[in-house]
């Protein structure tokens, strides 16, 4: 399975570890009124799809960038791959 | 004091080297490196008479001086024969406003030199996973060679720096003279 790297280009997965559900850059405001639940939802519940799904890669043998990869569960497609950062400064 | 005996990254007095048909193999326990960073909001500028190289690229500069590009708004600058110098504190005194870490010790340089170009071309093709021309001259990047993680400098067609980390120097010697008595073999 290739990544595409946003600034190296294609890039064999195994350079790369996997994290998870890239849902997990939406951490609650821990100063919420509810953020026990909010919590309890974000560190237990996860989505599951069989089909696209947007995961956080970590390019650990590269340049050490988290990657936010959309990718089909059940064909491996890779749809696009992005720098994190750029991620959460844009949904900031 | 106790008389204190320097040793290379391979635990020798001198530097290893090895020289084959097609290739020369040698440790460089001469290069000084030093990470860069620099904020993100402005240009970056020039460092030693480097122009900072764009990712995946490398560039030289005066006296010995390179950089090559390691993570974004990062570069990691290396100065040949200058590991017994202060090389952290010489870049920040060129460029104050960066964020500078002495790196010289956490790393080792393996130089190899082919007899042509195709040589080096050939051990590419073999050691690194990559397109070849990720690593055509003036290239370097960072990735997995066998268990390790290695950068790849191509300094010219002929001369390719593998640079790991020095706790596997050991290691990494192994893997790259393994490599290159077999190609020698092989043709």
């Amino acid at each position: 399975m290739l990544i595409p790297h946003p600034l190296l280009g294609l890039r064999d997965a195994q350079e790369f570890t996997y994290l998870g559900d890239a849902n997990m850059m939406a951490r609650p405001d821990p100063t919420g009124p509810d953020a026990e639940a909010a919590f309890c939802d974000y560190v237990f519940l996860r989505d599951n799809p069989a089909g696209v799904h947007r995961e956080l890669w970590f390019h650990e043998q590269g340049d050490r960038s988290w990657l936010v990869v959309t990718r089909n569960t059940v064909t491996h497609e890779i749809l696009s791959a992005e720098l994190a950062t750029d991620v959460a400064r844009k949904d900031a | 004091m106790t008389e204190l005996k320097p040793i290379t990254a391979l635990g020798a007095v001198a530097p290893r080297v090895l020289e084959t048909v097609r290739y020369s193999l040698r440790e460089n326990d001469g290069v000084a490196f030093a990470s860069l960073v620099l904020p993100a909001d402005r240009p970056a500028p020039a460092v030693f008479g480097i122009d900072l190289p764009e990712p995946g690229k490398y560039a030289q500069g005066d006296a010995g001086k390179s950089a090559f590009w390691t993570a974004r708004h990062q570069w990691m600058i290396e100065g040949a024969s200058l590991a017994e110098t202060d090389f952290a504190a010489a870049l920040k005194a060129e460029l104050p406003e960066g964020r500078v870490s002495e790196q010289t010790d956490g790393w080792i340089t393996f130089d190899i030199f082919g007899t042509k170009p195709e040589a080096i071309t050939a051990l590419l093709e073999r050691i690194v996973n990559l397109p070849a021309a990720t690593l055509d001259p003036g290239c370097a990047t960072r990735t997995s060679f066998e268990h390790m993680s290695a950068y790849f400098v191509r300094r010219s067609d002929t001369h390719l720096s593998v640079i790991g980390m020095r706790t596997l120097a050991g290691s990494l010697w192994h893997a790259l003279e393994t490599v290159i008595r077999r190609l020698d073999v092989d043709g």
